[in-house]
């Protein structure tokens, strides 16, 4: 599956990246401490996260669960630098994402941060391959041939070589966050932040991006996922759920398989989600 | 980066022709109606240069300003012994010189009568406002010493007065001062005129007009009020008239400023100047259009702006920094804005050259004002695509992801 040049393509020489990101090396990839979330509203103040504590170490495959409201999203957009704390500190990969401008956590989402969005969140009207580009476009570090060449490498990895040129609109749900999840891989970032990736995808394109999730992992990649559903959660190593903004449990699992009991096929999904989608045979 | 910014704006651009189009039109307006409108007044200043060049620009009148002198005096008026002593004076500065005179009177051939306007000239007329003579001769020394009753006329009149063009030898009579003489036609001239010169110089109508030797309108007394010069090519005009009319103070014992002194060239001057300063204002109301059209990008953009919210904060989630997103915008509202801008331009020039090719004008255009109108309708993108591109640079990645 894997492209035999990709490992090439990513020794590529990059340029160096600024020292905020590289000065304090840590065992842990992901570190919260005593983390809060305020929302204020003008009105009324409301507590989003409540004193989080938690360490994800590199190469884990972790799934965030919790009902809406639960705290989940917040904590994603605070793993994902869209958001900052309102106290206490969030090291990724040493960086203390407090303190940085937001054109610094534009960067740290750049290098640090791979995102699969529930909605694919592809650009319209632009091709898979320029969608893949875009990762390596505003990291302004490789030429234009290079970005092409990787990012084609990166399409057929995620097996999907052959529609390089086609726009997301021309691509069924599943093979749109396959694309998303080539393009999460562009900077060869050291966490993959997944956001209900198959919130919109029927059982089968949910199955092909989860297992592609799993390769990931066995490949190295730390994987974090967040969803509301048990038997995606149970592809993953470790499962942490949360209630009303704070972490209720912690638990390791086998992974790699749905659990014995949990029926994919039951799953429903509005066929609007996958338009002109087939039958997963390109996986 | 650049040419990727400019590939994703042209896209921008595309993914919304009719209203792409639209925008554009302010800034095709205001840039081609500047163009137009700057390159007619250029075009009519080289029009009005071209047509004193043509009447002779280095010509002059001179005369003692009897409607300001209270003694008026038989001395203010010129004689021939004077002209020929200016001559011997000023030397090879004056090309030529003579009375001024020109007179009106009805000429009758059988039963036809024209009223013509008789030019009295002197035989080296031809040196300073060359015609083509197309039968006979032009006056000589002999008319013009001789005072003999010949006249020059071109084909038009002579076509009036005579039904024919070639009417040399033929005799007409007419009235000039009071005196009814016979006149026998000697050449017959043409001069092309372009439309619009016959226009601004005037058309004869139904008259005609004829050369006479001036000495004829001198006669009898041989006093006149009126000197008319042509300086040489190759004097300094400003400098030339001015020692002239101090001269002629002199010798006509007045004050310099008692001596009315006109130059052709000084009212082409004045005229240049005048027309440059209209353009400059017709072309300052239209340049306000181009600020219409501007504050239509500017609107056009804040559209795309609140369309592309998800667009926006996807590519902020990918990593794009308020700069790449700001460039991005900026990049899209100067194209479109210069796409307009070049547009305005070939309309503009076009407006001018078909206008210059029905009235058979040679137009000008000036590569300067192009550039400009190109660097003004980029500037106004730019300008106006700034609100637009700061709004959307810094909005807040989670709220534009969340955006439907």
């Amino acid at each position: 599956m894997i492209h035999k040049d990709l490992g090439q393509l990513f020794r590529l020489k990059r340029k160096k990246l600024p020292a905020y990101m590289t000065e304090n090396v840590s065992q842990d990839l992901i570190c919260l401490e005593d983390l809060v979330k305020i929302y204020d509203t003008g009105a009324i103040k409301v507590l989003g996260l409540k004193r989080i504590d938690l360490t994800i170490k590199r190469g884990d495959f972790v799934a965030i669960m919790g009902q809406s409201g639960s705290g989940k999203s917040t904590l994603m957009n605070i793993l994902g630098c869209l958001d900052r704390p309102s106290m206490g500190h969030y090291y990724l990969d040493g960086i203390d994402t407090a303190a940085l401008s937001s054109d610094q956590l534009s960067e740290v989402r750049n290098r640090k941060i791979g995102f699969v969005f529930q909605s694919f969140n592809l650009i319209p009207r632009t091709s898979a391959l320029k969608n893949v580009e875009l990762p390596m476009t505003y990291a302004h570090d490789l030429s234009k041939k290079e970005r092409q060449e990787r990012a084609r490498a990166l399409l057929e990895r995620v097996g999907l070589g052959a529609r390089a040129q086609h726009m997301p609109n021309e691509m069924s749900g599943g093979q749109r966050q396959r694309v998303a999840i080539a393009r999460a891989l562009a900077n060869e970032p050291p966490l993959i932040l997944a956001d209900e990736p198959t919130g919109n995808l029927d059982t089968a394109s949910s199955v092909e991006i989860m297992e592609l999730f799993s390769q990931l992992h066995k490949d190295g990649a730390t994987v974090v996922v967040v969803t509301h559903e048990e038997d995606i959660a149970a592809f993953t190593e470790r499962v942490i759920r949360f209630r009303d903004g704070q972490i209720v449990s912690d638990q390791r699992t086998g992974g790699g398989r749905p659990a014995s009991g949990v029926n994919l096929a039951d799953r429903r999904v509005p066929d609007a989600c996958v338009p002109g989608r087939e039958k997963g045979g390109d996986a | 980066m650049l040419l990727e910014n400019m590939a994703m704006a042209f896209s921008a651009i595309k993914a919304n022709k009719m209203r792409s189009i639209l925008t554009m039109l302010g800034i095709v307006i205001g840039i081609g109606s500047v163009i137009a409108i700057v390159s007619i007044g250029d075009t009519m200043r080289n029009m009005f240069a071209d047509l004193y060049k043509d009447i002779g620009v280095t010509q002059g009148y001179c005369q003692v300003k009897s409607w300001m002198v209270d003694d008026w005096r038989q001395s203010d008026m010129f004689t021939l012994d004077e002209i020929e002593q200016i001559k011997a004076v000023f030397g090879s500065e004056i090309a030529y010189i003579d009375s001024a005179a020109s007179t009106k009177g009805e000429a009758v051939f059988g039963r036809t009568k024209v009223d013509f306007n008789y030019e009295g000239i002197d035989y080296n007329y031809q040196e300073v406002q060359p015609v083509n003579i197309i039968y006979g001769r032009h006056l000589n020394q002999g008319d013009i010493l001789g005072r003999r009753k010949n006249a020059v006329m071109d084909v038009k009149s002579a076509e009036k007065l005579f039904g024919t063009e070639n009417a040399v030898g033929k005799t007409f009579r007419t009235t000039i001062y009071g005196d009814v003489q016979d006149y026998t036609v000697v050449g017959v001239y043409r001069k092309d005129l372009s439309p619009i010169q016959a226009m601004l110089l005037g058309d004869n109508g139904d008259g005609g007009s004829a050369y006479i030797p001036y000495t004829i309108l001198t006669w009898p007394n041989d006093y006149f009020t009126q000197l008319h010069i042509f300086a040489s090519e190759d004097v300094e005009l400003g400098d030339f008239y001015r020692r002239f009319s101090a001269y002629i103070a002199k010798i006509k014992d007045r004050t310099p400023e008692q001596i009315y002194m006109y130059t052709a060239e000084e009212e082409m001057m004045s005229m240049d100047q005048m027309m440059g300063g209209l353009a400059l204002a017709v072309g300052g109301i239209a340049a306000i259009s181009l600020l219409v059209g501007g504050i239509g990008i500017m609107n056009i953009m804040l559209v795309s702006v609140t369309e592309r919210t998800r667009e926006i904060g996807i590519r902020k989630a990918l990593g794009a920094k308020t700069r790449d997103v700001m460039i991005q915008f900026l990049t899209e509202s100067a194209i479109l804005s210069a796409m307009g801008g070049i547009i305005g331009i070939l309309i503009g020039v076009g407006i001018v050259s078909l206008g210059g090719l029905a009235l058979g004008v040679p137009v000008v255009v000036k590569p300067g004002v192009v550039i400009l109108a190109v660097g003004f309708s980029a500037v106004v993108g730019i300008f106006f695509g700034l609100y637009p591109a700061s709004k959307a640079a810094g909005s807040d990645p989670i709220d534009a992801l969340r955006y439907e």
